[in-house]
């Protein structure tokens, strides 16, 4: 772990973290906390594909009960931080804890106290979205009639009754963002993961999950969810991890990470090291002509 | 090429002539790439691809040389003709089989660019005619006419007879895929693909059946009289104008050329109304799936009162997504916990899956051919073993099936406990279909073979045989997954795998074999010993024994499954 600052234990993400990651204030963390454990703490994560680190050295410690954002430019690192967070990928280096249990020492209890929504995975699809929320209630122990109960509950929240007999397979992008939430949630879990739940969902369908989130939120679950679209995170988060280049360069509540920027898009382009502005080069573009 | 000589002729004078410049350029450059990409992309993919070739090639030309040899024989105009069919049928089917292979046959993907049907039509046609497909057309149709040309006239007339065999393969190949493409790009058509490796390896025993009946002289008889009709039909008629050339009837020669021609301009137009329809019209497949999530959405602002009907209405109608009567009948303890749930879907798969569906049923018919090919041939009733043999096979790779969906698997697989009874639940459910498949095709063998005697014997091996494989077959399943394509229907196993599959089946099959080995020595010191009257106690030890090592196996590989989640999930889900 190169230096990188995670939330410090005392505080828990009070403090604004603006600094740029290679400002270089190493901090210790007291691990001995006060209080409840946070939702998720991660320590010196490294994944290295190849030559290429994928996720360079993480410390982050997200607060329970929050709406996190983990944000950052395509290839940051955030889908290989979150299949590590929740036990899909094995990290080459580094602890993680979910409510204060290992990962990876301890996967029954947080495999049951986590929801996960992966992007880029296939769900098993030629189950109908009915079933296999049904399959996968049972895969995790519930008792059947409860299974069926949530379920139907969900399917009905989710609006997609009318198309709980179709195949996933014959479904939607929206339609399977949905399903997916849906088996996350099936188990009533502490911490959600949620990689990229709004990519490619129609508004009406990204209306429909928002308001899924916010209810779970409110009553006291944490969900973290990837995105690069700054005005959802700004508009649904109160919290945010910033990563670029496999690091997270900036983390803290959203008006800390934000501070003096109009908008959380600057402070983001800021802090990633980009410009606004581009494409002074295209000077035949536009004006009607060919 | 009636209707494309339109705008063939039109070069590339530039914008200020009025016209826009030739598109058939720049579709003869995309094919090119297109082949050249493909190539590149690994090297054993382009060995592969070189060996095809050059396999095709030799037949190809083995075709042509054969006609030509038959030139001046009686069957010679009967052969040409039917070959051409046989050609022509080909390209006919080939895109139902192969669309999703070849990208420039979707036309699809060129609606966003301002061109109208016509030009595109001229330029899809030119750039098909690249490839190995027309070079083996052009080499066999060649050997067609050769083998029925006779004299200066039939020469003449066997050029353009070759050409439009060739164009007129080359436009029924495109107008079935255009005409076709909403099916071929759904989901169901695909799913087809999928199951067309079946119909081509049936297909293929069927043409090697037709072969061998015309290759005896009485068979070529037949053809020749069915030759008068075969002759009309094209691209036939434009081979049988080269023999009416060589007869001197050149009246018969036109109109046989019309006739090819008059089918090639049918052939064209419906390409160029599918086109326009596929241009115009737009993808039917997301209005469907915009369908019922529409009529959902304005029951949004209404949510809280249907979250009270909703219990009422999943309990009314959805009873019966309960579970499959299979589950019911085994015993509680056995199909606990994950067990129940892990084997409906392993069975949904069976049925909806194509890919598992192939599996099976191949497993199913090879296992019944092998010992029904026994009792025709009077061979020995050990062939049976193959029943439960390809079924066991089965139980290999069984996370690679589940594609990257193993996520699911892995999120919520946390003791050991769960993780024999993922197991055991896959194992079960290839189980409750190979044990009494197995004991069908068996006594059945037996029975035809009037082998009664060696029925429990050979169940027993068989028994334990299936028991060694589906053990066997989970731990290679844990230990050397491998990522199945999901979207060739041909290969079973993702580029750079090859080793792991031989690993994989050869490896298994040995093993299970050598686990075999205390029972097949009981049956052997049974027949040493001349105790045959004891030979009946093979099939409850087989049995037995097959149903202790399987369980033993999976007890031992659970833990070995648990802790490899992430590793196997990082293999199966790179397709």
């Amino acid at each position: 772990m190169d230096g990188s600052q995670g939330s410090g234990g005392t505080t828990r993400g009070e403090t604004a973290r603006l600094e740029p990651y290679y400002g270089g204030s190493a901090r210790t963390d007291d691990d001995g906390g006060d209080g409840p454990p946070p939702a998720v703490r991660v320590r010196g994560l490294w994944k290295r594909f190849g030559e290429q680190a994928a996720v360079a050295g993480i410390d982050l410690e997200v607060p329970a009960g929050r709406f996190v954002g983990l944000v950052g430019p395509n290839g940051a690192g955030k889908t290989t931080t979150l299949s590590m967070v929740t036990g899909l990928l094995r990290p080459d280096d580094g602890a993680v804890q979910i409510v204060g249990r290992d990962v990876w020492a301890d996967p029954v209890a947080v495999k049951s106290r986590i929801g996960v929504l992966p992007e880029g995975l296939r769900l098993f699809e030629r189950l109908t979205g009915r079933e296999l929320l049904v399959y996968t209630g049972r895969l995790r122990g519930l008792p059947i009639a409860e299974v069926e109960r949530r379920t139907g509950r969900l399917l009905d929240v989710l609006d997609l009754s009318g198309a709980r007999h179709k195949l996933v397979v014959d479904y939607s992008t929206g339609m399977r963002k949905k399903i997916g939430l849906a088996a996350a949630l099936l188990h009533n879990p502490e911490v959600l993961f949620l990689d990229e739940p709004f990519e490619g969902v129609d508004p009406v369908s990204a209306q429909v999950i928002r308001g899924v989130l916010e209810r779970y939120t409110a009553t006291g679950g944490t969900v973290v969810f990837s995105s690069h679209v700054m005005e959802l995170v700004e508009s649904l988060c109160d919290w945010v991890a910033v990563m670029a280049g496999g690091r997270i360069v900036a983390s803290g509540p959203l008006a800390d990470v934000r501070g003096t920027a109009p908008t959380l898009q600057d402070a983001f382009l800021a802090l990633v090291g980009a410009e606004r502005g581009g494409g002074q080069d295209l000077d035949w573009l536009g004006r009607g002509g060919r | 090429m009636t209707a494309a000589g339109s705008v063939a002729g039109t070069e590339r004078p530039g914008r200020r002539a009025g016209r826009p410049p030739s598109v058939v350029p720049v579709f003869v450059r995309l094919k090119v790439s297109v082949l050249r990409n493909g190539l590149r992309q690994s090297r054993g993919r382009t060995v592969g691809w070189v060996v095809g070739v050059v396999f095709s090639l030799l037949y190809a030309l083995g075709l042509g040389i054969g006609m030509i040899a038959l030139r001046g024989n009686d069957y010679a105009p009967a052969a040409a003709v039917t070959l051409t069919l046989v050609l022509g049928l080909g390209w006919a089917v080939m895109p139902l089989f192969f669309f999703g292979g070849d990208d420039t046959l979707d036309p699809t993907r060129l609606t966003m660019l301002p061109l109208r049907p016509r030009p595109l039509i001229t330029a899809l046609l030119t750039s098909s005619l690249i490839g190995v497909g027309p070079l083996f057309t052009l080499l066999a149709s060649t050997g067609a006419v050769v083998a029925v040309a006779h004299g200066t006239a039939a020469v003449a007339a066997a050029v353009p007879a070759v050409a439009l065999v060739l164009v007129t393969c080359v436009a029924l190949s495109r107008a079935v895929a255009a005409a076709n493409t909403r099916l071929l790009t759904s989901r169901r058509g695909r799913d087809l693909a999928l199951l067309s490796g079946l119909v081509v390896a049936v297909g293929a025993q069927l043409a090697n059946l037709g072969a061998s009946a015309l290759s005896s002289g009485h068979g070529l008889h037949r053809m020749t009289s069915l030759t008068a009709v075969l002759r009309w039909i094209p691209p036939a008629p434009a081979v049988d104008a080269v023999r009416s050339a060589s007869r001197g009837a050149y009246v018969l020669m036109g109109v046989q050329f019309a006739c090819g021609a008059a089918f090639l301009a049918l052939l064209l137009r419906w390409w160029h109304r599918s086109l326009t329809r596929l241009m115009v019209s737009p993808d039917s497949s997301t209005i469907q799936a915009a369908g019922p999530e529409g009529a959902q959405a304005p029951g949004r602002t209404g949510r809280v009162i249907r979250l009270g009907r909703a219990g009422r209405r999943a309990s009314a109608s959805d009873g019966g997504a309960r579970s499959l009567g299979v589950v019911d009948l085994l015993p509680r303890r056995l199909v606990a916990g994950r067990t129940a749930p892990v084997m409906e879907r392993q069975f949904h798969y069976l049925w909806r899956d194509p890919r598992s569906r192939a599996t099976l049923a191949t497993g199913l018919a090879v296992g019944l051919l092998l010992p029904l090919v026994a009792v025709v041939q009077h061979g020995t009733i050990y062939q049976c073993l193959w029943a439960g043999g390809l079924l066991g096979m089965q139980m290999y790779n069984q996370f690679g099936t589940d594609s990257s969906a193993f996520w699911m698997v892995a999120a919520t697989l946390g003791t050991r406990e769960d993780a024999v009874r993922e197991l055991r639940g896959r194992a079960l459910a290839l189980a409750v279909i190979a044990v009494p498949y197995t004991a069908v095709v068996t006594t059945g063998a037996a029975l035809l073979l009037r082998r009664t005697d060696a029925l429990p014997e050979t169940l027993g091996l068989s028994l334990a045989f299936l028991g060694a494989l589906i053990g066997t077959g989970a731990y290679a399943s844990v230990r050397f997954p491998y990522a199945v394509p999901q979207d060739n229907p041909f290969g079973n196993a993702a580029p750079g795998q090859g080793g792991l599959v031989v690993l994989n089946v050869l490896g298994g099959t040995l093993c299970g074999a050598a686990l075999c080995l205390p029972v097949l020595a009981l049956t052997v010191a049974l027949h040493l010993t001349d105790n045959h009257g004891l030979l009946w106690m093979v099939l409850p030890c087989g049995a037995v024994y097959g149903l202790m090592v399987a369980s033993a196996v999976l007890r031992w590989t659970a833990p070995r499954l648990l802790d490899r989640l992430p590793e196997i999930l990082a293999v199966v889900a790179r397709t």
